[in-house]
């Protein structure tokens, strides 16, 4: 049947068209709101109160240079990195080796574990935040990037474990047990044979890691007051801003995590080679 | 595939280990904090402390905040029993809950050798004997419009002295005049639309905000709104600061907070008149917001709090707050002649509106604390299902006032002006 679609020109011109419109569309989804929020960044505050908006930026410095100026933005971006940084290693570090051993060993309470896993983004946040506060307060972890990272690691845990379960779950069992044979150890299996294949789904799921944890601003409100992270610094602030000053604000949350994005593509790319494998 | 080489993995390492030395390394370098829901836009934070704060001469840090985390933080650290906030800033209603916390202010309002309103300094002892917080600024809300619109007046309005029957009249003038409706309401997430039902409308229309909750005078009220509405830009759902389509021209005639109309009046002070809210058939009721300044007793440094908070209350210091924030001086003040156009245009319409001969101010709610949210959603559900849903007024009122009279029961608050004070817990008729 696929091959027979494949030979008939007409079908496989129209089926191109189909793929190219919807990758067209998927690209404009994703670029036309950075297109605007940085014409918008670098645009005079009048024109950007002004309607029409404007469509091409005029490099107009105001919005952007107040950010530049604005005392603790650069402080608050590395609190920000070093939080999420540490929330990724936290997630990666806690979350593969479960997935690992819920895709490989069967133990009692093994789909109860899968589910209870996921109760920990059942409680709202700020229903808790009060007592949470408290305990750190009373602990010392109060306002430390650890702290609020252990806070962000209990978010994203659920979806390490769950992604890395079925990426661990994709890779065959024989792979592993042929290294076996020929003399490997189980933890050598692991390090030669599987971790290779998983590292691009591992990536991914740190990458949400890092996301979850950038983006998080209510317990970074709560529990962080002079190490804040740059969403809590400024997201809370932004809401209540003049536009020009929250498009150029905007700019300055979005553009850290699109670098970030742009530094591990590799390995997110041929997250979709582990497919075809 | 790939393969993890030593180098890559000696560099994850040492990150790793940066990473957790920096995290737990905390150094603590201590200006005083002050934590605070006031001057919140980004703008108005930095001014704030560039130009006000700055004048103390001890570093300060401060720190603007939603009332949610704001609030949970102080009750954390009240609990907790230390903290790191030094000094706290917030509304009225924010601070009266945590009353218990805060220390005695009585000697920072001698020591700042200022004169304080009086009203205002009653108030901050929060039914109490001690000065829990001290008043730091004042604001409420006018009416601002585009001069264009004044051409549409009803024959016969003074400006300074309207009503809401030629408010509406006024709106559909020009509405006929330009083809859609120019006049504008904050109706937005972020917009204060349910101070325009507790402190403008209601005491306008009823006299009370809560006790005549349900009244025939206030179903007279919601039909006279529903008439306003019909000339209200539909825009209205979306805005939070009516400053944005007032300066784009997308409304003319707007109801708005003096802090939200500021960016408007000064930066296009010839296209904008401002002007006292209109009055209804019980006056003009208007609502007068209080902003105080307290220091908690887990303050790390309560003395240095305390010499900041009298810095506060100098008139030199109130004149430069009301230049950043637009937020009025509670003390004795003679402004300057060079102050902004915004103070000047706000500041002769809300002289106007507080000495007007009907004038019925009303108070934020008091002692509500948590269900100070509870309290607003009443009111903005009342309006939805009322205006935007087109349900029976008085059938809506009847459910609401339920609500209402739950909240206040839950609350075992006082009624607070203009109903009359009593130490009864407040109730809907």
């Amino acid at each position: 049947m696929k091959a027979m679609s494949l030979r008939n020109p007409v079908i496989r011109r129209n089926g191109n068209f189909l793929i190219g419109t919807a990758v067209v569309t998927a690209c404009l989804w994703v670029l036309v709101p950075l297109y605007f929020l940085a014409v918008n960044a670098l645009s005079s505050p009048k024109a950007v109160i002004g309607f029409p908006k404007p469509a091409v930026p005029q490099f107009n410095l105001e919005s952007v240079h107040f950010f530049a100026t604005y005392e603790g933005v650069a402080t608050a971006l590395l609190n920000s990195v070093l939080v999420a940084g540490l929330t990724m290693v936290l997630a990666i570090g806690l979350g593969a080796p479960a997935g690992y051993a819920l895709a490989r060993f069967d133990f009692p309470g093994k789909s109860a574990f899968r589910l209870v896993v996921l109760m920990t983004r059942a409680f709202p946040l700020p229903l808790l935040a009060l007592p949470l506060t408290v305990l750190y307060i009373r602990t010392g972890l109060d306002d430390t990037a650890l702290g609020l990272a252990f806070v962000h690691t209990t978010l994203a845990l659920p979806f390490s474990i769950l992604i890395t379960a079925s990426l661990f779950l994709s890779i065959p069992v024989e792979l592993e047990e042929a290294a076996w044979t020929l003399g490997c150890t189980r933890i050598g299996a692991f390090r030669h044979i599987v971790l290779p294949l998983a590292v691009p789904g591992i990536a991914a799921s740190a990458v949400f890691a890092f996301v979850t944890s950038w983006n998080e601003v209510f317990a970074a409100a709560v529990l962080t007051v002079q190490h804040r992270t740059l969403t809590a610094f400024l997201l809370q602030s932004l809401d209540v801003s003049p536009l020009p000053l929250k498009f150029a604000g905007a700019a300055a949350l979005v553009l850290p995590t699109l670098i970030f994005l742009f530094a591990v593509r590799k390995y997110l790319f041929s997250l979709w080679g582990i497919a075809n494998r | 595939m790939f393969r993890i080489n030593k180098g890559q993995r000696l560099a994850v390492l040492t990150a790793s280990v940066l990473m957790t030395t920096a995290a737990t390394g905390v150094a603590k370098a201590d200006p005083l904090l002050f934590w605070s829901t006031a001057a919140t836009p980004v703008e108005e934070t930095k001014m704030m402390r560039e130009q006000v704060l700055a004048g103390f001469g001890k570093p300060v840090q401060y720190l603007a905040q939603d009332p949610g985390p704001f609030a949970t933080r102080i009750g954390a650290e009240a609990q907790a029993g230390k903290g790191t906030i030094g000094i706290i800033g917030g509304l009225h209603g924010e601070l009266a809950s945590f009353s218990s916390g805060f220390v005695d202010l009585s000697d920072v309002v001698g020591k700042s050798g200022a004169k304080v309103n009086g009203a205002y300094a009653a108030l901050g002892k929060l039914g109490t004997s001690e000065q829990k917080y001290v008043p730091w600024m004042q604001a409420t809300y006018i009416m601002a419009a585009n001069k264009k619109a004044l051409q549409y007046l009803p024959k016969g309005a003074d400006l300074n002295n309207l009503t809401y029957a030629q408010l509406i009249e006024w709106g559909k003038t020009m509405r006929q005049a330009t083809g859609s409706p120019k006049i504008g309401l904050p109706a937005g997430p972020k917009g204060l639309i349910h101070r325009f039902f507790q402190g403008y409308l209601y005491p306008s229309y009823t006299g009370s905000n809560v006790v005549k909750f349900r009244s025939p005078e206030a179903e007279k009220m919601w039909g006279d709104f529903k008439a306003l509405w019909a000339e209200t830009d539909p825009g209205s759902n979306n805005y939070g600061f009516m400053q944005e389509p007032l300066m784009a021209g997308q409304v003319w005639v707007a109801w708005e907070h003096t802090a939200r109309l500021k960016d408007a009046f000064d930066k296009m002070p010839d296209d904008f008149v401002a002007f006292p809210v209109p009055a209804g058939p019980a006056g003009r009721g208007f609502m007068p917001v209080v902003v105080g300044i307290s220091v908690p007793k887990t303050s790390p440094d309560a003395a240095e709090a305390k010499a900041l908070a009298a810095y506060m209350l100098k008139p030199e210091t109130q004149i430069t707050t009301l230049r950043v924030t637009g937020f009025f001086p509670v003390v004795d003040v003679t402004l300057p002649a060079d102050m902004p156009p915004s103070v000047r245009l706000s500041g002769a319409a809300v002289a106007a509106q507080s000495s007007a001969s009907n004038a019925k101010p009303s108070l934020l709610p008091v002692g509500l604390g948590d269900l100070n949210g509870k309290f607003n959603k009443a009111f903005s559900d009342t309006f939805q299902r009322i205006v935007l849903r087109g349900e029976d007024v008085k059938a809506v009122l009847a459910q609401q006032g339920d609500v209402v009279k739950s909240i206040l029961d839950e609350a075992k608050a006082p009624c607070w002006a203009p109903d009359p004070t009593t130490q009864n817990v407040c109730t809907v008729e």
